[in-house]
This record gives C-alpha cells, structure tokens and sequence, in this order.
C-alpha cells in the first residue's frame, strides 16, 4: 500500500495525504517484528511466572441449595452489580451497559474533528481536561456510594458524640445519644425517600392496569401494573437524573470555566470520567461489599 | 545444487549460507531470499500471510513502545495463547454437571502441568480483559479514532464485549460454587431487562436456573461460536487497521 502511495504524483489535490520521508520510515521487518517478538517473549514468560506462582480459585462443587454469602458475578461485572445496589435491576442491569456500550461506540461520530490525532493527549487542554475527569468521576462516585451507606449519617454521629457509644453496656439504646435529626429521616440513604416520608397512599399504589391501561376493553388480559411513585423516584427517575445531570454538569461547569473548549476537551472530560466511574466501581464491587453486599472489606480469598 | 553458479574463492560460511537458504525446499516456503537486504526484508514481510498483516514500511514513531505499548497486539498475543491452553483444556474436560468439576479437580492432580495450563488460561483471560479495555483508553487518548477510523473504533467495541462474553462464558465451565453464583448473578441481570429479558435469560440459561443446559450452552459459545464471531471480528479490524493507513499520525 505504501509503495502504490510512493507512485501517485504528488498534486495540491493530495495534499491531505503527504509523501513520507523515506527518512522517517523503518522497515517492518527487523525493526517491528523484532519488537513484537520481544513483547511476546516478556509476557509468555511474565504469565508463565504468575501462573507457576498463582493458583486459579477452585470453590467447592457448584451446589444450588447453597447460595454463597456475597454471591458476585465475574470482576468486570461487579461494576454492573455495584449499580444495581442503588437502582431499578433493569437499569442497572441491562439499560446503563447498553447505553454506554452505544455511547462508547458513538464517540468518533460526535468528535468528528481531526486535531489531536496519533499523539498522546496533543490538544491544548488534553491533560487538565483528563485530570478534572477522573477525579470529579472518582471522587463523585465515591461520595454517592458513601451517601447511600449511610456514611454521612455515621460520620454525623460519630461528630455529635465524642467518647459516647450508641448502645449502653447492657445493649440498650443510649438515651443521651444524638442521632441524625428525626426530621431529616429521608436523607439517610436513597431509599429512605421512599421509607421514611410519608407518601399518601393514592401516590404509592396507583392501578394503572386496572384504571388507564384499560386493556379488558379490547378482550386482551388485564395489565397487572400497579406503580409506586416513591419507588419510581428513588429507583429510577433519581439514578437516571443523577447519570445524566452530573456528567452534563461537569460540561457546562469546565466550558464555562474555559476548561473544555472544543469537542476533543468535551470527550476526553467525559471519557475520563466514564472510565474512573468504571474503575472506581469495580473497585468497590470486587473489595469492599462483603456479606449481604455491606460496605466493608472483602476478599475471595479469604476462605480457601 | 548451485555449486557450479558459484564465483571462486568462497569461505565455508557462504557455501553453508547457499546450502541453507538457496535450496529448492526453502526457497518452495519461502519466496524471498533470506532477509538480510532491504528488498529481501520488505519482501519476506509482504509475501507471508502472517507477517503481511503489517504494511512493508512503516513510520518511525510508531515503533516506539511508549506510543501502543503493543496493547492491541498483546490482546491478540492473549487471544492465541488462550486458543493453544483451551484446545489442551479440552481434551480433559467434559461439559456435563456430574464430571465437569471432577475433570478440574483431575486436571490439577493427575494431568501433568495441568493446574499450570489451567492457571494459564486463567491468568490469561483476565488479562485479555484488561489489556483489551487499556487498548481502548489507548486509542482514545491518542485520538486515533477520529476519520478515517471512526468504524474501526465501532469494531474495537464489538470486540470488547465479545472478549468480556468469552470470559463470562468460560467462567461457569469449572462448575465450582464460584462459577455458578457468578454465573446466576449475571444471567440475572440479564433477566431484569424490561419486556425480553426473562425470555433472552431462559434462552441463554436453557431453563429457569444454572444448570446442565446452561453448561452446555456456555461450553458451546466458549470454545467455538464467540471464538469464530471474534476471530471474523478482529480479521475486520486488522484489516481496516491497513486499510485506514496504519496507525494514526498527526496531520
């Protein structure tokens, strides 16, 4: 292909595609092969190590009736699995993977732009643009997941009571105890929005099967569709705006800032954070829910 | 052979160097002379179906290590390696609920190197995950998915989620307690999609729960389906890879 390049006429019609200098060029082979040959040669030796070093985990026997306490999918799941502790299963599950899959492979055909191409991070504002990204990405994530423990409210006891425990010796509820303010129940965690506030009773079982969606008038089967606004709220309409809002936030607040500019600063702003969202919850998915999915530390290999 | 054609006063390295490399049988595989000339190098890179994946010539940036670090090479370095361990996999595994984990715990007692090949394939596969996702940070931050490429990078994600399927699928096969909880988690995310997901689920579990329809399913699309869809896949991506001009350059 190089060589049928080398033959066309250079004219001002082909100026986009450059003669190369035959100075700039290597030939593939030694120059590349050889360095393929190399990388090969670490990494069977680099993987032959590990494997003579390391044992693939082998748990008992697969067995139905007993369900392992946390049962986790494989580790680059565990992102996934992480989501759907904060939201609807279908969100988290199936709708959030596809769309970013979509989004991911989308990228080219929004940032349509040719600058900063074939170099590292060449554009001006490359590396601030990656910097900002990833820490608002980890940082953001972090403290939603620590909002939905609870950790605010634990930190907010541990404050309010310097050298006091929350239970007496005898187990009982310590009664000059502070804890988080009665009134502000519903920002203990997500889902107290739906637990703690009183939602009337018309908002959390509205029959739509049986009062809009009127399919016994067409002769089809009844919809059994109940909805519960509060469980819509937390479980969808919250994570939804949350993964839409913030990342579009982070947008607006870096252009105004003159942050991001261009297209290649608005993807490398949001792919940044996209890919520290992924880390950092694949992370906590993997070593910090432990039984019954609780924040704590956690290792596979701590019993076997 | 070719004594007779020879000019006078040659050393034995040259008559042992015509006798290697001269012959009818090395020159029947190998069209090109040794490669030792530039012409004979160029040559020996465009007339082997291996080696001709590469253009005969390219830029001098883009040997440098720092610029790949070789991660779409090595993803495909780790597909090969994991294709030789799985062959050898198979043939001492049977992917039936009664043996399959027996076959395993066979396979690291009995079977000579077993528990290495096993640990190989294993070490392998995650790392395939992992350096097929740097691969991807990689042609982002060097902006080499911009046009002309922007197709290849469309394929480079199809190619990520059929690496993370292979390793989903190949995860239920030791049918250990790990193996199957990871594998119901899963399937069951796949069922909580609104409106198809329970029956995609049923499909691809083969039933209301994990078990020898799903091994079986999982055996077949491990080790031959999403090997083929990926290989056609990354023959695509090769391709366009030349296709596209190489490696992106800076205009």
């Amino acid at each position: 292909m190089a060589v049928s390049e080398q033959a066309q006429p250079v004219s001002g019609a082909v100026k986009g595609r450059q003669r190369r200098a035959r100075e700039e060029e290597l030939l593939v082979w030694p120059d590349l092969v050889f360095i393929e040959f190399i990388a090969a040669v670490l990494f069977t030796i680099t993987l032959a190590i590990l494997a003579v070093m390391v044992d693939a985990v082998l748990l008992d026997r697969a067995n139905p009736a007993v369900t392992p306490n946390p049962s986790k999918a494989p580790w680059y799941f565990l992102n996934l699995q992480e989501l759907l502790l904060h939201m609807h299963p279908a969100l988290a599950g199936v709708i959030v993977p596809t769309v970013a899959l979509i989004a991911l492979g989308a990228i080219p055909y929004f940032d349509t732009s040719n600058e900063g191409q074939g170099e590292w991070l060449s554009t001006p504002r490359a590396w601030p643009n990656l910097i900002v990204g990833s820490i608002v990405g980890f940082v953001g994530t972090m403290l939603l997941i620590f909002y939905d423990a609870s950790s605010h409210v634990r930190l907010y006891e541990w404050i309010a009571n310097p050298g006091t425990s929350k239970f007496l010796s005898n187990g009982d509820l310590n009664p000059s105890f502070n804890g988080w303010p009665e009134s502000l129940a519903f920002l203990k965690s997500l889902r107290s929005i739906e637990t703690e506030l009183n939602w009337p009773d018309a908002l959390t079982s509205i029959p739509v099967g049986e009062k809009i969606l009127r399919t016994d008038l067409l002769g089809l089967p009844a919809i059994p569709l109940e909805i519960n606004v509060a469980k819509v709220i937390v479980e969808q309409i919250i994570p939804v705006s949350t993964m839409i809002g913030l990342p579009i936030l982070l947008s607006i607040v870096a252009w105004k800032v003159g942050l991001a500019q261009t297209k290649r600063d608005h993807m490398i702003l949001q792919f940044s954070g996209f890919i520290a969202v992924f880390v950092i919850l694949t992370i906590v998915g993997t070593f910090f829910r432990g039984e019954g999915l609780e924040l704590v530390p956690y290792t596979i290999y701590s019993h076997g | 052979m070719a004594t007779g054609e020879q000019p006078p006063g040659q050393t034995l390295g040259d008559r042992l160097y015509d006798f290697a490399f001269k012959n009818r049988v090395w020159k029947s595989i190998f069209r090109s002379g040794y490669p030792n000339t530039p012409r004979n190098q160029m040559l020996a890179v465009a007339t082997n179906v291996f080696l001709h994946l590469h253009p005969t010539r390219i830029h001098r940036t883009h040997v440098k290590i720092t610029h790949t670090f070789c991660l779409g090479g090595l993803s495909f370095f780790l597909f090969l390696g994991l294709t030789i361990t799985g062959v050898l996999l198979m043939f001492y595994y049977v992917p039936s609920i009664e043996r399959a984990y027996g076959d395993i715990l066979r396979l690291e007692t009995d079977v000579r190197f077993g528990q290495l090949l096993r640990n190989l394939h294993r070490w392998m596969a995650h790392g395939m995950v992992l350096t097929v996702l740097m691969h991807m940070m990689r042609v982002f931050y060097t902006g080499a998915y911009k046009p002309p490429r922007e197709f290849n990078w469309v394929v480079g994600v199809v190619l990520l989620v059929l690496t993370l399927l292979l390793s989903f699928t190949g995860y239920l096969l030791p049918w250990d307690q790990l193996a199957l909880w990871a594998i119901t988690v899963g399937t069951n995310m796949v069922g909580s999609a609104p409106i198809l997901g329970e029956p995609n689920r049923f499909v691809l579990v083969g039933g209301f729960q994990v078990g020898q329809a799903a091994l079986i399913r999982f055996y077949t699309l491990h080790v031959i389906a999403l090997p083929l869809i990926a290989a056609i896949f990354m023959a695509v991506h090769f391709w366009r890879i030349r296709r596209d001009g190489g490696l992106a350059r800076p205009l």
